[in-house]
């Protein structure tokens, strides 16, 4: 996979650390917006801070950050716009902290989403990282703590998950400040397009979900025909989600559009 | 200076004084208020919602029944019933009290509000099960629809409330009344009786003759060509097919018997492991949901670590972390009995 | 576009009609679809270790740090240690901030002042303003300086949670949430920080709750006066090599006493206007992590530190020009503030307390950190002590603790008095910056009004019940 994000990449200028200028809170004009998701506990402000060089709290207790807060840095001459999330284990249930983060990566549109996950505690953030897919495609996976794998003897073959997940996976550890480089370079690469993701979708066992599913997504796509993640509305619509409500009642929802629809994206990943 | 045993009794009589008239629900502002609440109001939505109910249920409504169901005089229940008419919510047929399409969507919105309300304490408020109807009878009179638009938003726009009953849409939508006839059931279902057809008058009256009723709770025993028999209010009743036609039900799904049967997650001791089997329905809302968040669903591999004082909370190791939970949830959380094994 | 509606509204008529079709099942089917799939790419790309390791380092720190006889023992040594640190490392430097600032810095400036401004603008600005803030500041500083690293060390080792754990079974007693005690936690560096944390708690009820009771967690704001009215008046009891741990065990003593009301009001509002059960409560502990020194002593002392010391200035500084000018416009030959003393002296009195203090309180509404100054600074001007400091309005040096007392036995305080203060501090309104935060996250008059007021309420009742019972018992 790194080869392929490489190659794709030929023509970009030498990549190194040295082409990362924090940019702390200064973040006019940035090209790209790139949001910090994941559970919470797993280094999203220790990342944050890091490539912003802001000092946001950090601290080791699930819950630390509930507010969003949004810091910039530039790499390759390209401004970013980072926005820390508080950290969340799902997208479907329905409490404070978690509304901010879906609405988001739902309606901020983040042209990245990063989600950083704890190496030690895969499944459950796999949990968060599959929901986030459903909707978005341009994500990363920023697998942190692997200081704190390695010690407990866990294995993880980055290439295997990168390719079950259909996006990228750079392991870091981010307090150490390791994998950060290269964690920079792809958020680089699919931001402007030269990654393109093919996000794996849940697969579910239930017939009568699934049917109900197919009968929505046909009523939404006539209306909205442009949207990337018809399959997550008619989810979030099934749980009688108010805020997708609003959004289908508004319009709001015809304003997202998808950059990568799976037909366009070729497969990339090796 | 006043003396100091004068000056502490006169505090105490304060406190006590402020507190006889300000306690929440005791105290005599809160009785004050309670009497002067429009009764007639109350009493309206509630003949209303009555009159809905006969109607869902199928069965004839009088003035006596109103009478009864608000525990009025009928007299009373009377008047009441000329106040509806004149208001337009209601038509008389001789003894037969109908509602009007006004009064039908009238009385759909405070069923909306009385039902929102069971789910919203059910779901969000750890509320005792047993006060939520009496609350939710208290709010469905006080709250607007639009009020009402916004705790269904708030709780993620439920469409059944914890007993199973469907809750209206706000345009007073209702699911149309599934069920099937009662010869179709299984032995060992649960059902409700949701409707009884009144023709003919011959088996109807053979029916009625069981004291069966709409509503009513039974439980299949053995179904035949011959006859169906099945327990309604711990009596056995027995009846023809034939007849049987006549009842439609609506299966219950009674939650798994499996208290006893099964072990649950709070009989874990420190270093045993154990596999989800699964969460009781008991658990709901945001509980329920956190729970499948943190990884505790059907399979999951689950090992207790941690005790705190009296073994409340315990924290569990479930794929890979460490989570506390309180007993109370782990109660009711089901695990598969024979694999459970010393870690 | 009114086609569009049609079609809208159809879409969402049919997901209504779906979702009773399909039951209540949906979400707990789509959950376990996902860990199937989570699972599933799990055991491709990840290799467990197939031993679990003998010893395990967290497993039993845990086991000793949430066991039944060491769990609160420990947590109350830590919370004493970490404010006889705080207590007996602050001492010497608040003394040289206060000399540096006060006793050389302010005649330095006076002087400068007075040979061009009319007197009275230069009282607002160094008398007034600038003094309020230099004391302010050498309050402030050094506590915070030392409370703050070692708070954050303690936060990033992951000590919070198993507080949390070992609490649980006391908040789920009063019918509320465990993770109540990680707000509280967080209370102690700043009551707002701590209302915004409420965010953590999924149920309204409970977290109404962790937000009324947040002002029971003694912020530092407060323990600037806690620790110097302790020192004077109960470590100043003891014998002069104890008074730092005396007047540690004082402060303490008051924190649980706020912890204990916290627990008291919970369960109180849980069986009253916030009727309810303790509901579900579950808490991830994360692994013990060795807590970067460096970078937190930096961070905290730049960050939460300045941060909050800026804070204190800001609200210190227009303060400091009111005291003045109460200090100083006289109607019929008497001040503002000696007015107010006098008039609210009878009524304070009942409640073991002064005019002084409630004035004192009324001004320190915007930030309780100025409370200690301002207290001393009315009380000279109340007395009209004229050999100490410089005159009505001014707040003076304090270098030693010594000079502190001596004033506060001037104007007439006892034992009693400073026991009733440090009680009152703990039991007041919440400052103006979290009333404002309170009422942003409940987002209601009523719940921000009653967060505000039954803790003065509180305030006043105890205070009352403990002068008329001290008076009854010691006699005053
Ligand atoms: N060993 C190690 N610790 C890390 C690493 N990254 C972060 N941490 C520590 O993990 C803890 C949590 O980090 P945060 O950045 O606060 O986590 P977060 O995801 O922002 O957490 P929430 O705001 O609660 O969602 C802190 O104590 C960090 O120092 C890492 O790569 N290795
Ligand atoms: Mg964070």
């Amino acid at each position: 996979m790194s080869n392929n994000a490489l190659s794709n990449c030929a023509d970009c200028p030498v990549h190194n650390l040295g082409n990362l200028k924090k940019l702390g809170v200064n973040m006019s004009n940035f090209d790209f917006a790139i949001a910090l998701a994941g559970n919470p506990n797993t280094g999203k402000s220790t990342v944050f801070n890091y490539l912003t060089g802001l000092k946001q709290h950090t601290g080791n207790w699930p819950g630390k950050t509930v507010t969003r807060a949004e810091g910039g840095f530039e790499f390759n001459g390209k401004r970013f716009k980072l926005v820390d999330l508080p950290g969340t284990y799902s997208l479907l249930s329905t409490s404070t902290d978690e509304e901010i983060a879906r609405d988001f990566i739902l309606f901020g549109q983040p042209d990245v989403t990063v989600i950083v996950v704890d190496a030690t505690r895969i499944e459950r953030n796999l949990n968060l990282v599959i929901q986030i897919l459903e909707i978005t495609d341009r994500a990363i996976v920023c697998l942190n703590l692997m200081d704190e794998a390695k010690r407990n003897g866990i294995q993880i073959d980055d290439r295997i998950l990168s390719k079950e997940l259909g996006i990228p996976v750079i392991p870091t550890a981010a307090r150490q400040g390791e994998g950060m480089t290269e964690l920079t370079k792809m958020i680089f690469d699919v931001a402007s397009g030269n990654f393109i993701c093919k996000p794996h979708r849940i697969k579910s066992s239930s017939k009568e979900l699934n049917a109900a599913i197919d009968v929505l997504i046909k009523e939404i796509s006539a209306e909205f025909p442009n949207l990337p993640n018809t399959r997550w509305v008619a989810l979030r619509l099934l749980e009688g989600d108010q805020s997708i409500i609003d959004a289908i009642r508004s319009g709001e929802l015809g304003n997202i559009k998808g950059i990568n629809t799976i037909e366009q994206s070729q497969l990339v990943i090796s | 200076m006043t003396d100091p045993l004068i000056a502490l009794i006169a505090g105490i009589l304060i406190i006590g004084f402020l507190s006889y008239i300000f306690w929440p629900n005791f105290g005599l502002s809160d009785k004050l208020k309670r009497w002067t609440q429009d009764t007639e109001r109350v009493q309206i939505e509630d003949a209303l919602k009555h009159l809905y109910d006969c109607e869902y249920r199928n069965i004839s409504c009088t003035i006596n029944s109103i009478a009864g169901n608000l525990s009025i005089n009928a007299d009373r229940a009377a008047k009441l019933v000329s106040r509806l008419e004149a208001l337009g919510l209601l038509a008389i047929q001789g003894e037969v009290l109908q509602l009007t399409a006004q009064g039908r969507s009238y009385a759909l919105r405070i069923i909306r509000v009385h039902r929102l309300w069971e789910r919203y304490l059910a779901d969000e408020t750890s509320t005792k099960e047993l006060d939520w109807h009496d609350i939710a009878e208290k709010q469905e009179h006080l709250f607007t629809p639009e009020q009402a638009d916004k705790l269904a938003a708030q709780i993620g726009n439920p469409v059944y409330d914890p007993h199973g009953d469907p809750i209206p849409s706000s345009k007073g939508d209702l699911p149309t009344k599934k069920g099937k006839p009662l010869n179709e059931m299984l032995p060992g279902e649960f059902a409700n009786i949701i409707h009884i057809e009144d023709e003919p008058p011959a088996i109807y009256s053979q029916i009625l003759a069981q004291g069966l009723y709409p509503g009513m709770q039974i439980r299949v025993l053995e179904v035949s060509d011959k006859r169906i028999k099945f327990e309604a209010n711990g009596e056995e009743c027995v009846l023809s097919p034939i007849i049987a036609k006549n009842i439609t039900v609506g299966i219950i799904q009674l939650e798994k018997q499996v208290e006893g049967k099964y072990k649950v997650l709070s009989s874990l001791k420190v270093g045993e492991k154990g596999t989800v089997l699964g969460i009781a329905k008991a658990l709901r809302g945001q509980q329920r949901r956190r729970l499948m968040d943190l990884g505790i669903v059907p399979g999951t591999e689950i090992e207790a670590q941690l005790e705190s004082l009296n073994r409340d909370p315990v924290a569990y190791k479930v794929r890979g972390a460490v989570i506390a939970i309180r007993k109370q949830q782990a109660d009711r959380i089901y695990l598969e009995s024979k694999e459970s094994e010393k870690g | 576009m009114n086609n569009h509606n049609v079609n809208r509204e159809a879409i969402l008529a049919a997901a209504n009609n779906l979702r009773w079709e399909v039951g209540e099942n949906l979400h707990d089917t789509l959950m376990e679809s996902i860990y199937e799939n989570a699972t599933a790419i799990a055991r491709k790309a990840v290799i467990y270790p197939d031993k679990k390791p003998a010893f395990s380092f967290d497993r039993t720190l845990d086991k000793i740090l949430t066991s039944k006889y060491f769990g609160f023992p420990l947590m109350l040594l830590i919370l004493g240690a970490v404010f006889w640190v705080t207590i007996e490392g602050a001492n010497i430097p608040s003394g040289l901030i206060a000399s540096l600032l006060v006793d050389t810095l302010h005649p330095l400036l006076k002087n400068f002042t007075n040979s061009f401004m009319p007197w009275w603008l230069s009282g607002v600005l160094i008398d007034g303003a600038y003094l309020a803030m230099a004391w302010v500041v050498s309050v402030m500083l050094p506590p915070m300086a030392i409370f703050f690293p070692v708070y954050t060390l303690l936060e990033d080792f992951g000590y919070l949670p198993r507080v949390a754990f070992n609490m649980d079974p006391l908040y789920k007693k009063v019918g509320a949430h465990g993770k109540q005690a990680l707000t509280m936690a967080m209370g102690f560096g700043c009551n707002a920080a701590g209302i915004v944390a409420t965010r953590v708690i999924d149920s309204p009820r409970e977290k109404l709750i962790a937000i009324i009771t947040n002002n029971f967690s003694l912020c530092n704001g407060r323990w600037p006066t806690q620790i110097l009215i302790s020192t004077i008046f109960i470590g100043g009891i003891a014998p002069a090599y104890l008074t730092g741990l005396v007047s540690a065990a004082a402060v303490v003593f008051v924190a649980i006493l706020g912890i204990t009301f916290s627990l008291v009001v919970s369960w109180i509002l849980s069986k009253t206007i916030l009727r309810g059960e303790a509901s579900a409560f579950s808490l991830e502990l994360p692994p013990y992590r060795p807590p970067r020194i460096l970078q937190t002593l930096y961070t905290s002392l730049i960050d939460r530190t300045i941060f909050v010391l800026w804070r204190a200035v800001i609200f210190a500084v227009p303060a400091g020009m009111v005291i003045w000018l109460a200090a100083n416009i006289t109607i019929d030959g008497v001040s503002i503030a000696n007015h107010f003393i006098n008039w609210a002296n009878p009524f304070a009195l009942i409640f073991g307390l002064n005019g002084v203090i409630l004035l004192a309180y009324i001004i320190a509404i915007p930030a309780n950190e100025i409370v200690i100054p301002t207290v001393l600074m009315l009380t000279v001007a109340n007395l009209g002590l004229s050999s100490v400091g410089a005159g009505s309005g001014v707040m003076f040096e304090l270098d030693s603790v010594a000079d502190t007392a001596s004033i506060l036995h001037a104007g007439g305080w006892t034992l009693l008095t400073g026991i009733n203060l440090m009680l009152f501090s703990l039991l007041h309104n919440p400052c103006s910056t979290t009333i404002y935060t309170i009422y942003k996250e409940t987002k209601s008059v009523k719940w921000t009004l009653i967060s505000t007021l039954l803790p003065i309420a509180m305030g006043f009742s105890v205070t009352f019940f403990v002068t008329q019972i001290w008076r009854l018992v010691v006699g005053s």
